[in-house]
């Protein structure tokens, strides 16, 4: 009691109040550190939730994370050091020094883990290698197989403010990417693992001045990348059927670059990008042994990829009321690969040859201008039109042109050498009263080209390719903004675009039309000080039309088909965070999220037969069936101060994802089953994976 | 014992006297010439402000560090109020309910900021559709939300609502894991068509996908152009992050005869046929397994269709 009369008087002395005063500033200026240790665990395994967090099974993982922040108030010098996830496979360092103002460094370390969802039943052997063999009989005991990959990057990088306005920086990253994917044998329908062993180096280097006015850098970017394994050996353990399948060759890039701005004038600024980079691809291509080759076929493809980027911009706000803004942008991606016969079988036949290919080196320039203003009217009305042009242009790669340009032989895909876009926007917004905004934007878009060049058989060109075929595009976009009351904000979005392709009666194929929308509504309450709440609701949902020719095949007629395809999600997500006590704050989140695709597709038989393949032994069931994914995840934690610079916190996760995706099934719903006389490998996942998750770790703050 | 700590206490209270005639003039707390701002806005205030000094923005050793006129304007007619009505808001401010206009919010921190990455800011979308450095940006506060990878995107999607609902698709970047940000692809201050941070999609997605980038002995064509036409790289719930499924997508732009004109359907049971396997397994991919492109030379056609 006395002491507590002591320190009450003391408090009251303007010194001692004033030293009190100067240690709790100080303590909220000087930068802070945290370390954190604990230990959490998964009840189940979840290889779907999991793909990405490093946690994708059962069982007991650390959790150790640091960030230790310190400044040197006398020089300024900062010196951090982030770990993350040092308990878990997705793991990250970052240390830094830097002197603000003047220099600085980092080194950084990081992994990311994939990890396939699907585990393999297989007994393919050399898994792993670039030697694989499938057994070419069965029964064989099939065995677990659990692919992924790893990326290990680090990163290093180092800035100097020169003086003068002059600054330098340079930045080098190496990333290690192992392990295997799902892949195929490519000669047959049978099962192989990629195997993946490569590097991907990036470096870049920035010189760069500024002044109040004028703005400037210019630079060297290069990726290199580099393949262990060139080729893939498989075949059936018999030695039967070879395949030899290629893989990505080493290959790099080198870019220099020009970019700045500059104010003419305190309401007008330019803005221009220069750059060039050449990709080169140089490496010997490697060739199985027995495997045939065209006598000219390229031992070294010479591969060489020019871009060229150049881009201007000029913006003015001209008064308080209007501003406009205009941009013209030339992108040249020119490949200059010497164009060969890589395949000819049999006697050259008078051209067009059909069974020869040739690569094909693409050139495509695509300019595009922008043209944008927005005048803004008193009452906070502002209205804002623009007009986007895209133009591309393509130079036509034909192998096999026929002599008289009317086909080329080895074209699967109708082509077009141009295409022309344009967009035409108009968007209003206007502060309806001090709490309420909102915003409405149309935009109509139209693409078309010239004219197509066909393909290899009538069929081929029958189609509108989606990338290049006739586009009319109207969206419409709305957005209200709207604050009740100050402690609630309520967020209302609407999108929605609507697309109509080309269709024609002699290009009658492709997606014919489509729609896409996304509604959603937000909301955020700050109930006092000390709790807050949030709710989002989304619904979106993509539908397409797209027509197609089916010819007959196992017992099924020709026919024309028409399926609508459609995507539709349904998402909700709350969040409450809040303080039951001084000591003792709490926080939950929701998401549910549930996603629909559906596939009908309706056959117009044009001819004999059965709807779908129905040859014995094995026949075709359709149309495919909806797929569903529903996700619910809720997250949980309580953070109690043990003291002032120390915390207890609990987590505890439930998740539960659950579908019927049929991708690896038979149509009976058994998983389906690679080759009929080979191994028979399989892909398997629960369709139902649901886990809790319960972690605690002591937090430690300090200074 | 007693008399001592009065002592003491007296000796104290005459010192701290002397300390408070030297306050009478409020002296700066945290940054140079923050005295005119900090002798209300402190911790306690309903706007409290002293946290920026844990921040680069709180760093006094750098010269060029501001103070808070720099940012809010002199702000005289705030400061000097007195009397009753309403206290006029600072010259700039940022808050959502603020009068400046969101461009001279911008132009307050461009002032400093309008180099490297955000030397296009004048012509990005996010600028002309009235968003702020502010709208996304927290400097009062040593851990800007939105510099954390592992936080970001909540600020992100405050705006944008599709790619929310896409993260959480079954099959995603490592957005929501913490393991990549949106700017890890996007550079939301820059001002080519999709703020990417490379100059196209493909520039982009090659500074991790770098063995897509060829060229290739075989390439496929829109594989060369856009990545984008196939994928839709925030999430999707079919795996590879595709837009849609085979058989559909690839007859999107192939009207082949033969097999690839097959509708979608799942086989009965096993088989070889071409004709029975576009929609299950990988689909197409079943036999066109390099379909980014292929560096076979087998004198084969299918080594022109991405199948060695």
């Amino acid at each position: 009691m006395k002491r507590t009369a002591l320190l009450a008087s003391l408090a009251l002395i303007p010194g001692f109040a004033a030293a009190q005063e100067d240690a709790d500033l100080a303590a909220l200026v000087k930068p802070q550190s945290e370390a954190s240790a604990g230990i959490g665990g998964w009840s189940k395994d979840r290889p779907r939730l999991g793909t990405y967090d490093g946690m994708p099974t059962r069982g007991a993982y650390g959790l150790l994370d640091a960030f230790i922040n310190r400044r040197d108030e006398a020089s300024g010098t900062w010196m951090t050091l982030e770990a993350r996830n040092l308990g878990l496979e997705t793991r990250e360092l970052r240390a830094e020094w830097a002197r603000q103002g003047n220099l600085g460094a980092y080194l950084e370390y990081s992994r990311t883990p994939r990890d396939e969802p699907y585990t393999v039943r297989t007994a393919v052997q050399g898994i792993g290698t670039a030697t694989q063999r499938v057994p070419a009989t069965q029964p064989v005991p099939l065995g677990d197989v659990h692919l992924g990959t790893v990326r290990d990057a680090i990163g290093l990088g180092f800035a100097k403010i020169i003086g003068g306005g002059y600054d330098f920086r340079v930045s080098f990253k190496s990333e290690d990417k192992t392990g295997d994917r799902i892949w195929g044998r490519g000669g047959a329908a049978e099962f192989a693992a990629e195997p993946i062993d490569s590097n991907i180096k990036q470096l870049e280097a920035v010189l760069a001045y500024t002044s109040k006015a004028f703005q400037v850098q210019g630079g060297y970017y290069g990726s290199y990348y580099s393949n262990s394994i060139k080729l893939v050996d498989t075949a059936l353990t018999n030695g039967a059927n070879p395949y030899f399948l290629s893989q990505p060759l080493d290959n790099q890039a080198h870019q220099f670059f020009v970019n700045g701005g500059y104010n003419l004038s305190q309401a007008t600024r330019a803005t221009f990008k220069v750059a060039y980079t050449r990709a080169t691809q140089e490496e010997p291509i490697p060739v199985g042994p027995g495997v045939p080759t065209f006598a000219g076929a390229p031992t070294n493809l010479n591969g060489q990829l020019d871009n060229t980027l150049l881009q201007a911009g000029l913006t003015s706000r001209v008064s308080n009321a209007f501003s406009w803004l205009a941009n013209l942008r030339y992108y040249n991606s020119d490949e200059k690969t010497p164009q060969v016969r890589v395949v000819q079988t049999g006697v050259l036949p008078a051209p067009p040859c059909p069974t020869c290919v040739d690569n094909t080196p693409l050139k495509l320039t695509t300019t595009s201008a922008k043209l944008e203003g927005t005048y803004r009217l008193q009452q906070g009305l502002a209205l804002t039109g623009g007009l986007d042009l895209v133009k591309q242009e393509r130079r036509v790669p034909s192998g096999n042109p026929d002599p008289s340009g009317a086909f080329d032989a080895q074209r699967y895909v109708p082509w077009r050498t141009d295409v022309d876009e344009t967009t035409l926007r108009l968007e209003v917004r206007r502060s309806l009263s001090e709490t309420l905004n909102g915003r409405v934007l149309f935009a109509h878009s139209k693409r078309d080209g010239s004219d197509f060049t066909a393909g290899n058989e009538p069929q081929v060109d029958m189609i509108n390719p989606i990338y290049i075929a006739d586009r009319d595009r109207n969206r419409v976009k709305l957005m209200l903004d709207w604050t009740p009351v100050q402690a609630l904000t309520l967020t209302f979005n609407l999108e929605q675009a609507m697309d109509d392709y080309g269709a024609s009666s002699s290009r009658p194929y492709g997606l014919k039309d489509g729609a896409a929308g996304t509604y959603s509504i937000d909301a955020a309450y700050a109930v006092n000080d000390n709790w807050a709440l949030n709710a989002w609701f989304t619904r979106d949902q993509a539908e397409a039309t797209q027509l197609g020719q089916r010819n007959a095949s196992g017992g099924s007629a020709e026919a024309v088909k028409e399926a609508k395809l459609e995507d539709a999600g349904t998402t909700f997500g709350a969040g409450v965070r809040g303080a039951l006590m001084t000591k003792l704050k709490v926080g939950a989140e929701l998401l549910y999220s549930k996603n629909v695709n559906r596939y009908p597709e309706s056959l117009a038989l044009t001819g004999a037969g059965t709807a779908y393949p129905s040859s014995a032994p094995a026949f075709a069931i359709g149309p495919l069936k909806d797929i569903t994914n529903t996700l619910t995840r809720l997250k949980l934690n309580a953070t109690y101060a043990l003291r002032k610079n120390a915390d207890i916190r609990v987590d505890y996760i439930h998740e539960r994802w659950q579908s019927d995706d049929w991708s690896w099934m038979f149509a009976d719903g058994s998983p389906f089953t690679y080759g009929t006389t080979t191994d028979g490998t399989q892909l398997v996942q629960p369709s139902t994976q649901s886990a809790n998750f319960i972690g605690a770790r002591f937090i430690y703050k300090f200074h | 014992m007693r008399a001592l700590l009065a002592a003491a206490c007296l000796a104290l209270l005459a010192a701290g006297t002397a300390a408070a005639q030297d306050k009478d003039a409020p002296k700066d707390r945290v940054l140079t010439g923050d005295a005119k701002c900090t002798r209300c806005h402190d911790e306690n205030d309903t706007y409290p402000v002293l946290a920026i000094g844990a921040t680069k923005h709180g760093t006094r050793a750098d010269g060029r560090t501001p103070t808070c006129t720099s940012c809010h304007g002199a702000s005289d007619a705030h400061a000097n109020k007195t009397g009753k009505g309403e206290r006029p808001k600072p010259d700039v401010s940022f808050s959502r309910t603020s009068k400046t206009p969101m461009a001279a919010r911008s132009e307050t921190c461009l002032a400093c900021h309008q180099s490297s990455s955000r030397m296009d800011w004048q012509m990005s979308a996010h600028h002309n559709q009235d968003v702020a450095c502010s709208s996304c940006h927290v400097v009062h506060i040593a851990r800007d939300p939105v510099r954390d990878k592992l936080a970001q995107s909540d600020t992100c999607f405050g705006c944008h609502k599709e790619q929310r609902v896409q993260v959480n698709r079954p099959v995603h970047h490592p957005v929501i894991e913490g393991k990549m940000a949106c700017s890890s692809c996007h550079n939301v201050h820059g001002g080519n068509p999709k703020q990417l941070v490379k100059d196209t999609v493909n520039e982009t997605c090659f500074t991790c996908h770098t063995e897509k980038r060829g060229p290739f002995v075989h390439n496929h064509p829109p594989v060369q152009e856009d990545c984008a036409i196939c994928h839709q790289p925030h999430g999707t719930t079919i795996a590879s992050l595709l837009k849609q499924r085979p058989p559909f997508l690839c007859q999107e732009c192939h009207s082949h005869t033969s097999h690839p004109s097959q509708a979608g359907a799942i086989p009965s049971t096993r088989t070889t046929s071409t004709s029975l396997l576009g929609s299950v397994g990988r689909g197409c991919m079943n036999c066109h397994t390099n379909i980014h492109g292929s560096n076979s030379t087998q004198n084969s056609a299918t080594s022109g269709r991405f199948r060695r």
